[in-house]
């Protein structure tokens, strides 16, 4: 539906007169009445305001992180007098991508849309956004100046589809000096390898009267379990899809070796008392790093406001991820939030522009960079300079900059996680071997893949 | 519609009287009958809302059967339904009986036991999420002393454990009971006193007269109860979504039917597969209820006398 109520144009499309003969006026009125009213959402959609081309953005972000993303829209209105920018939060949850596919479906959506890196691709499949090869090729954007995984996961099926906003590195490896000086070890030195990242989960674990009260890690609740397979499986050498073949391999060798790995700490500390312990995680000043009751786990780069944020004094390290030896070191996989415009916007020009502003431009990544403090898609993006030697932000741009992978480009991401994650779960809490749970997950995963690869994508 | 005439004062009044209630037969049409109609045809199809559905034939169904989510969603829904439904019938019909007694504050008693089933569905999930935490909730505190003096270890971890994630749903569905105890209390006051005085007088104990007197006169509502309880139960969604923020998990362990169905519509946006589960969940509905209806005539007693 067309939500606006200002600088109404336009007359509405569809009008109509009856006749009412031999009525009495109050019911010929109420007739009236009824029929203007029925017909009152037939307006035509427009696409300018007070002579300004109107460009709605269903945007993320809440909290402080509005307060920033605002501040970038309002400097892009200065430099763009004669664009209506309306930023809009929409949480891209299931129920708001619901609204969103509508919109798009009745050829009415915004004219931007943030959409998370690994569900760009599915998003071109099923036809809900625009390609942007062309406009990238007219504004002189040149892949080589963005961060690798960052471009490869917005590129499928030959074009480009979306932009970068930001370019998470997960993750950065934090531990608390203070559980680690309280647990007898050095709180300057952090666990580099599997074998000393075990000895040092066992010595900062605590039970209490039967129940958990610290813990050291628990490897399968790093932002979920599929992230957490995905960071632990690139740790230890595995890969999650050949692009080649088009086939999932979540359970090549590596890959179940990680879950082993995650499984022994299921057994050692009881799953279901880590869960137990789980439950009273909260968010904000109750993040379980903040009070203590985990000791070392993997962060995103938004994290270290809010630690900043809730516990100012909290004493902590950033660090890269630790793997065996036999895996990949300094091992890290880009997420992150991406710009696109969805399939049949209006104004494409001007939120195009807005687009190359926000994601290419020095003066937008740079702003906001600064405004959000998340890092831009934009290698060269003038905003990195600042970063460098501020406190655990150059550590997450070390990451950042070694980064090599994003989670698997193809249409049935979302299920794929889904897959990974019933299968950490099962495998957890000791309802299948990694083996078979990964196993699982390919088998139903590349179906579905397969599905769509037998004309089912059905490009029209 | 009648087949008297139309007065002369109705006849001209009718094209308007229809325009009026133009509204609602056109709502019922567009937001109900064709919904229902055009989801049966794209349940063969493949279908992502944003491109043209393209047909395939009986794929989605034949799908169906070999897909094991969807085989333990209907196994923990079947679960679900054979434990809830009559656990929460006889609690109900418990505390109606509790409740029917002519006691001091009898309406204060009755009132205490209803408010439970108007608190929004998401709210009393949100609370119970928060008395089920095996470390703080208010349950476990509860349990923690018993399990300590009869050597069982610690008490249930709920939600945290696969085993014991759909006994605590179960356990938060009796909660609500308090409409199902108002349709019983209802039916008790219909119990003719007569009956009871005579039995009585025969000689009946009250087990006696609540199997053969009370017991019949409310198993019309029993029926009722069961009908509704069955179709609740098989689109069970809202408690099992927000307790598990869409997960069904741990280990698939609350993945109910209609979770299923949503997460396959709603995520993958695969809405022709979504729109099969949902007929074949329409199919089980109607059947069980043609099952429960057709075995009525033996158990069902209408006061009315006319039969079932």
């Amino acid at each position: 539906m067309n939500t606006l109520t200002e600088g109404q144009t336009d007359k509405p499309a569809c009008s109509l007169t009856i006749r009412l003969r031999g009525r009495s006026a109050v019911e010929s009125k109420m007739g009236v009445l009824f029929i203007a009213l029925f017909l009152g959402g037939c307006t035509h959609e427009q696409t300018k305001v007070h002579g300004k081309k109107l460009v709605r953005v269903w945007h993320v972000w809440g909290g402080t992180m509005a307060e920033g993303f605002n501040k970038v829209c309002d400097a892009f209105r200065k430099t763009h007098p004669d664009i209506d920018l309306r930023p809009v939060f929409a949480a891209n949850d299931l129920a708001t991508n619901q609204k969103f596919f509508t919109a798009v479906a009745a050829r009415k959506p915004p004219e931007v849309i943030f959409v998370d890196g690994p569900q760009v691709a599915s998003w071109a499949e099923w036809g809900a956004l625009e390609p942007l090869t062309n406009l990238c090729k007219q504004s002189g954007i040149n892949e080589k100046d963005y961060f690798a995984p960052c471009w490869r996961q917005n590129a499928y099926e030959g074009n480009v589809w979306a932009m970068t906003f930001c370019a998470d590195p997960n993750f950065g490896f934090v531990w608390n000096k203070n559980s680690f000086r309280k647990a007898g070890l050095d709180p300057e030195r952090p666990p580099k390898t599997i074998e000393e990242l075990d000895r040092y989960a066992r010595a900062l674990t605590m039970f209490e009267k039967g129940e958990l009260v610290r813990v050291g890690l628990i490897p399968w609740a790093q932002y979920g379990q599929a992230n957490s397979i995905f960071t632990w499986g690139w740790a230890f050498g595995g890969d999650f899809f050949d692009y080649k073949t088009n086939r999932i391999t979540a359970d090549n060798e590596r890959v179940v070796k990680a879950l082993e790995w995650m499984v022994s700490y299921a057994k050692q500390y009881d799953v279901t008392k880590v869960a137990s312990l789980q439950q009273g995680f909260g968010s904000a000043e109750q993040n379980p790093f903040i009070t203590g009751k985990v000791a070392m786990m993997c962060l995103h780069i938004g994290g270290i406001a809010d630690l900043a944020r809730y516990a100012p004094d909290l004493d902590y390290g950033v660090t890269y991820i630790p793997s065996p030896p036999e895996g990949e070191q300094h091992s890290s996989w880009v997420g992150g939030w991406c710009v696109a415009l969805p399939n049949g916007a209006r104004n494409r020009d001007a939120a195009w522009e807005f687009v190359r502003w926000l994601c290419a431009s020095t003066e937008g990544t740079e702003l906001a960079g600064k405004s959000t403090g998340l890092f831009p898609g934009l290698k060269t993006s003038p905003y990195f300079e600042t970063v460098r030697g501020k406190k655990h932000y150059d550590k997450f741009l070390q990451i950042l900059q070694e980064c090599r992978h994003q989670r698997p480009v193809m249409p049935v991401q979302a299920r794929y996680m889904r897959e990974l994650s019933r299968a950490v779960d099962a495998a957890v809490y000791g309802k299948a071997t990694p083996k078979e749970a990964l196993a699982r997950a390919r088998v139903a995963t590349q179906r579905e893949l397969d599905i769509l690869g037998q004309g089912g994508k059905g490009r029209s | 519609m009648s087949g008297a005439k139309q007065t002369t004062l109705e006849r001209p009044r009718m094209p308007l009287g229809l325009l009026f209630c133009l509204p609602v037969i056109l709502g019922l049409c567009l937001f109900t009958l064709y919904p229902v109609v055009a989801s049966f045809y794209y349940s063969f199809t493949r279908y992502s809302v944003m491109k043209p559905p393209v047909l395939v034939g009986t794929a989605n169904y034949s799908h169906l059967m070999r897909d094991d989510l969807f085989w333990k969603s209907l196994a923990n829904t079947a679960y679900f339904a054979a434990l809830a439904i009559p656990l929460g019938t006889i609690v109900a019909l418990g505390l109606a009986l509790l409740l029917n007694l002519k006691v001091r504050g009898q309406a204060l008693y009755r009132t205490f036991f209803f408010v439970p089933s108007i608190v929004p569905l998401v709210a009393s999930s949100v609370l119970w999420i928060w008395l089920f935490n095996p470390q703080n909730g208010a349950i476990n505190a509860l349990l923690r002393p018993l399990f300590a003096r009869l050597h069982l270890g610690q008490p249930p971890g709920w939600f945290a454990d696969p085993a014991w994630a759909k006994p605590a749903i179960i356990l938060w569905s009796i909660w609500g009971v308090g409409g199902t105890m108002m349709i019983f209390l209802a039916g008790l006051q219909d119990v003719p006193e007569e009956l009871h005085e005579a039995a009585e007088m025969d000689g009946a104990t009250t087990m006696y007269r609540f199997r053969h007197v009370t017991l019949p006169f409310l198993s019309p509502q029993i029926l009722f109860v069961l009908i509704m309880g069955l179709i609740g139960a098989f689109q069970f969604f809202t408690p099992a979504y927000v307790m598990t923020r869409g997960t069904g998990g741990p280990v698939d362990s609350t993945l109910f039917y209609s979770l299923y169905l949503f997460n396959t519509a709603f995520a993958d946006f695969k809405m022709g597969y979504a729109c099969a589960l949902a007929w074949i969940l329409f199919l089980l509905i109607v059947g069980l209820t043609i099952l429960l209806f057709k075995s009525s005539a033996r158990y069902v007693y209408y006061a009315g006398g006319e039969g079932g």
